[in-house]
Parts: C-alpha cells; sequence; structure tokens
C-alpha cells in the first residue's frame, strides 16, 4: 500500500443513528460485549428547534488515523504502529497495558481489550482492506454515510468528494492531522 | 522478627496493623490477578488512570524528596542534614519499589514491559524515560546506601551527587509524564515538571519529619538538642517550602479560570466546585497546607511535636493532591456527546480493589521500612 495515504469521508446529514457501523465493526473485529469496548461509535448532538419542528445530527466516529498520531509518540514500547499507507494500529504483544495512549488521545478512540490483553482500536479494517475490500462499517452503512479510499489518487471518490465540498476534521487544533474527514 | 515483637507492645500494635495493611493489599492482588483488571478496578475508557497511579506518583514523589533533603547533608555539606541519611536513602528505596509495585499493579503487562522497553524503546515517550531514569535513579540509591552503610564517604558523595541529579531528572520527567500530553489541557504545558521537583521537596520534607521524631520517639530517651536544633532548622525549611507550594497551587488555578480555557477551566472547577472539591479544599488546602504551614511559622509552636504534625498533615494532603491531579487531568470527556456524563463531566471513584492495594503498598513500605530499623545499623555516626 506504498503511496496510498487512505482516509475516510463521512456526510454526516446522511446519518440516521442505526449504529449498523458499531455492531457492524464489533462483529468483524471480534470486539467484546462490554459498555467500554468499541471502536467506532455515534455521537449525539443536542438537539435543534422546539417540538414538532425537531431536528438533530449524529457524528459517526472512530480512530481518526492522524499523520500526526499522539498516540504513537507517548507509547513507551513503540506498540502503535503507523503503516506507510497511514493505518494506525497495535502491535498486541508489544503492548504494556499502561494506557498512555489513552490519555494521549484526543478522540477517545481507544479502549483496553481484555480479551486480547492490549489496547485496541479502529484498523480501517486492515484485514479487509489488503484484500480489495472495504472497512465493514463502511461496507454495511445503509444510507452510504463514509466513503473509504486513497486521498493520494485524484480519481478516487474520497479525492472527489474533498475536492467538491467543504470539510472540517475534528479538533483541528490539536495537530494531530486526521484523516477522518466531515462534509459541511 | 519475634525479638522485635517483645520489644514493645506499641511496636506489637505497630506490626499487626501493617501486618492487617499487608494482607488487605495481598486480598487485593490476589483479586485481580484472579479476575484481570477490567472486573475489579474502577478505571475505564474514558479515565484510564486511577488511584493506583496517584499512588505511585505519591510514592515515587516521597522518594525524590527524600533523595533531595537528605542530600543537603552529604551533597551539599549541611551538617545538621547529616546524620538522618542513612535512614533517608534507605525510605527512599523502599517508598520508590513500593511505587514500581503499584504501578506494576496498574500496568496489564509489567514482564512484557520490561522485555519491550529494550528491544523495543520510543525515545519521544516520557513513560519510556521514567522508567529508564527511575531504574538509574534506583541503582545510584542503591550504591550510596552501600557506601554510607560502610562509612565511605567519597563514594556516597559521589552516589549522591549523581542520585540528586538522576532524582530531579527522573521527576521532572514524572511530570512530563502528563505535561506533555497535548490532548489533556489541564495537565499540558511546562508547569507539572516544575511543580513535581517542588512538591518532591515538600514530601520529602515532611516525611523526614516524621522519621526523624518517631526514630527519637521509639528510642525512649529525651530528645537530644541536635535533634531538637534539626526539627526546627526542618521546620523553618519546610514552612518556606509550604509557602511556595502554595505559590504554586494559586497559579495553577489562576491561568485555569482565566479567559475560561476550554476543557481545562471544567477541569479546574470540578477541582475547585466540583467532584473534587471536598478534597481540593480540605484535604489538599486545610489539612495539607495551611495547619501545616500554621504550625511551623508559628515559633511557640514549631516545637519538635509540631514540626512532626505539620509533617504528617502535609503527607496526608499531599496524597490527595496527587490522586486530584491524576483525575481531575481526566474528568472532562474527550468527545462531545459522550454518554455517562454527571454534570458534564466523567466519574470516577477507586474500586475496593485499588484502595486494598493502596494500603497494602503503603504498609509494605513501613513494614520493610521498620524492619530494617530493626536489623540494620542505621545509627548516625557522629561528626
Amino acid at each position: 500500500m506504498k503511496n496510498k495515504r487512505l482516509a475516510i469521508v463521512l456526510d454526516t446529514r446522511r446519518c440516521i443513528d442505526c449504529k449498523a457501523c458499531t455492531v457492524a465493526c464489533k462483529a468483524e473485529n471480534r470486539v467484546p460485549l462490554g459498555r467500554n469496548n468499541y471502536r467506532n461509535w455515534v455521537d449525539e448532538e443536542a438537539l435543534r428547534g422546539a417540538y414538532p419542528n425537531l431536528g438533530q445530527s449524529f457524528t459517526p466516529s472512530q480512530c481518526q488515523h492522524c499523520a500526526n498520531p499522539p498516540c504513537a509518540h507517548v507509547c513507551p514500547t513503540h506498540a502503535t504502529e503507523v503503516n506507510p499507507d497511514g493505518i494506525v494500529h497495535v502491535v498486541d504483544k508489544k503492548c504494556i497495558g499502561c494506557k498512555y495512549c489513552q490519555t494521549a488521545c484526543p478522540y477517545n478512540a481507544r479502549y483496553y481489550n481484555e480479551e486480547i490483553g492490549a489496547v485496541d482500536k479502529c484498523t480501517f479494517c486492515a484485514h479487509r482492506v489488503y484484500e480489495g475490500r472495504l472497512p465493514a462499517c463502511v461496507e454495511t452503512c445503509p444510507t452510504k454515510v463514509r466513503v473509504f479510499g486513497d486521498i493520494n489518487d485524484p480519481n478516487s471518490e474520497v479525492s472527489r468528494l474533498l475536492a467538491k465540498y467543504p470539510s472540517r476534521v475534528l479538533k483541528p487544533a490539536q495537530g494531530t492531522k486526521p484523516h477522518l474527514f466531515y462534509l459541511i | 522478627m519475634l525479638a522485635i515483637l517483645k520489644h514493645r507492645p506499641s511496636s506489637r500494635l505497630w506490626f499487626s496493623l501493617l501486618g492487617i495493611g499487608m494482607i488487605v493489599g495481598a486480598i487485593g492482588v490476589v483479586n485481580v490477578l484472579l479476575k484481570g483488571h477490567g472486573h475489579v478496578y474502577n478505571v475505564s475508557r474514558e479515565i484510564p488512570w486511577g488511584i493506583l497511579i496517584s499512588t505511585y506518583v505519591f510514592l515515587v514523589v516521597s522518594s525524590t524528596g527524600l533523595c533531595l533533603i537528605s542530600s543537603l547533608g552529604h551533597v551539599f555539606g549541611i551538617e545538621k542534614f547529616e546524620f538522618f541519611g542513612k535512614r533517608a536513602i534507605l525510605l527512599a528505596i523502599l517508598t520508590l519499589l513500593c511505587g514500581f509495585g503499584t504501578i506494576a499493579m496498574e500496568l496489564n503487562h509489567p514482564l512484557r514491559m520490561a522485555l519491550y522497553a529494550v528491544i523495543s524503546p520510543n525515545f519521544t515517550s516520557a513513560i519510556w524515560w521514567m522508567g529508564t531514569l527511575y531504574g538509574l535513579y534506583l541503582v545510584l540509591l542503591c550504591g550510596e546506601f552501600y557506601f554510607l552503610m560502610k562509612g565511605m564517604h567519597k563514594g556516597a558523595f559521589t552516589m549522591g551527587m549523581l542520585g540528586f541529579i538522576a532524582a530531579v531528572s527522573a521527576h521532572s520527567n514524572l511530570g512530563a509524564v502528563f505535561g506533555l500530553l497535548e490532548a489533556r489541557p489541564y495537565w499540558y504545558g511546562p508547569f507539572l515538571p516544575l511543580y513535581f521537583i517542588l512538591s518532591a521537596l515538600v514530601s520529602g520534607g515532611a516525611i523526614i519529619s516524621l522519621l526523624v521524631y518517631f526514630h527519637h520517639k521509639e528510642s525512649g530517651e529525651l530528645m537530644p538538642q541536635r535533634y531538637g536544633e534539626f526539627m526546627d532548622t526542618l521546620g523553618r525549611l519546610q514552612a518556606l517550602f509550604l509557602m511556595i507550594l502554595i505559590f504554586f497551587v494559586i497559579w495553577k488555578i489562576i491561568p485555569g479560570l482565566y479567559g475560561r480555557p476550554p476543557e481545562k477551566y471544567e477541569a479546574t472547577m470540578a477541582v475547585l466546585f466540583g467532584p473534587l472539591a471536598f478534597n481540593f479544599w480540605f484535604f489538599e488546602v486545610l489539612i495539607g497546607m495551611l495547619i501545616p504551614v500554621t504550625l511551623l511559622l508559628n515559633r511557640r509552636t514549631r516545637t519538635p511535636l509540631g514540626v512532626m504534625y505539620a509533617g504528617l498533615l502535609s503527607t496526608f494532603g499531599i496524597f490527595f493532591m496527587r490522586y486530584d491531579l491524576v483525575v481531575a487531568g481526566q474528568l472532562v470527556s474527550m468527545r462531545e456527546g459522550a454518554a455517562d456524563l454527571v454534570g458534564g463531566l466523567l466519574h470516577y471513584a477507586p474500586s475496593l480493589t485499588e484502595v486494598a492495594i493502596v494500603v497494602g503498598a503503603i504498609s509494605l513500605c513501613l513494614f520493610l521500612y521498620t524492619l530494617a530499623e530493626h536489623l540494620l545499623p542505621l545509627r548516625e555516626e557522629e561528626h
């Protein structure tokens, strides 16, 4: 996956908060049961308007696969690695469970997985992606909120969306350079 | 051991208390080994660092403080501070080891750490430096203790000097473990490395006042003049350290309120008026700083007994100071719309198992020290 820069572009206006992404991710990646355990999630924004004219937005999110990932800087044993294509992942056997990465991540994208004995998080479903398939959350989304692809390829759908529409990232002031882009 | 127990009824009571504390701790350890961290600790995805981390900080601050204050004697040549050198360094070793024990219970894989910290080190990680610098510091402390016991002054001086440098490096770096996290505005910045060193002096002074007082008390003799003079000097010094600490605490609060900086403001308010307010105002401010400083500034209460009480209260206060610092930095959620918020903040209270391990670690430390006090020739040399 050399010369690639993988990213997800999200159109949150399409999100209906069905949480199919969270469920698909849990099933695909064997995320253990338990309230604290998830790799991706849907945040609910505050209600807008007054009854009966109400509106609400949702922000699905996950590991931002930052270009400048604080989790990788702080990990004492290099358990967090960054692939050349930008996928940030944890090498289970190197994780000592200090949870420094959890305190360093401004997105709360990490949790401790007791079953594998390491900190766990979204990997963009690397095992699927390297077989040419889509991440489970992207494939399952019924309203096509998420588009996955290579932003170094100008002809990819993610590049076309980013060229066509304005977008934002979460917490830009942190300087983490996230690779989840939210269309505005 | 039996000889010690026969020694005095008070030491029988002391050893029984510590024995109960250690059993409680052992039950906690067994519980977590059998059931796993996730089932018996109250730390969570959002608040991954709890009372075990803050107790680790408390214990290693104590170690650093003991090393720094005892350096005044056998490194910087202030004669008044020389006589408790062995005791201070021994206790510095024990508090450090018990601190390591506490953090090992928080780490999910302490053994993996020993391997991968060596074969896969990450030099940009403050935790890697923390392990390395504290490891080095431990070796130097042991060397210093050895030379002190052998009465080899030159060796003790060299080790003491290196130990002093290692203590300052390791402990300011521990502040950096928190201070380098840009995601946590309450901790982020150069403040914590500086503050950690200063508060170590307060911790060290407080514990040394306890050491000197109780060591003497235990001997059952009248306090020699030299001890009395030392306690007076230590009391004055401790008053100065506490006033500088109060200055630091004030300057921790003001930037947290001024202009309401996002996340830092909410964490500061949690300390001042939120879930940590009682800990802050009662334990940190009143017990930890105001009462001790009042006792120490007043000439009539700056007696050996008064200095000891001030030290005891500061030590309690500082334990809560560590806890509040560690928890406050994590109370503000990293995500908007996160679940389980109480009054806009996340919630953490230590579990019984976490508390048991803390009780066990502190009891073990005191037990080992008392044992060493009976078994090793720690009696000071005459100067």
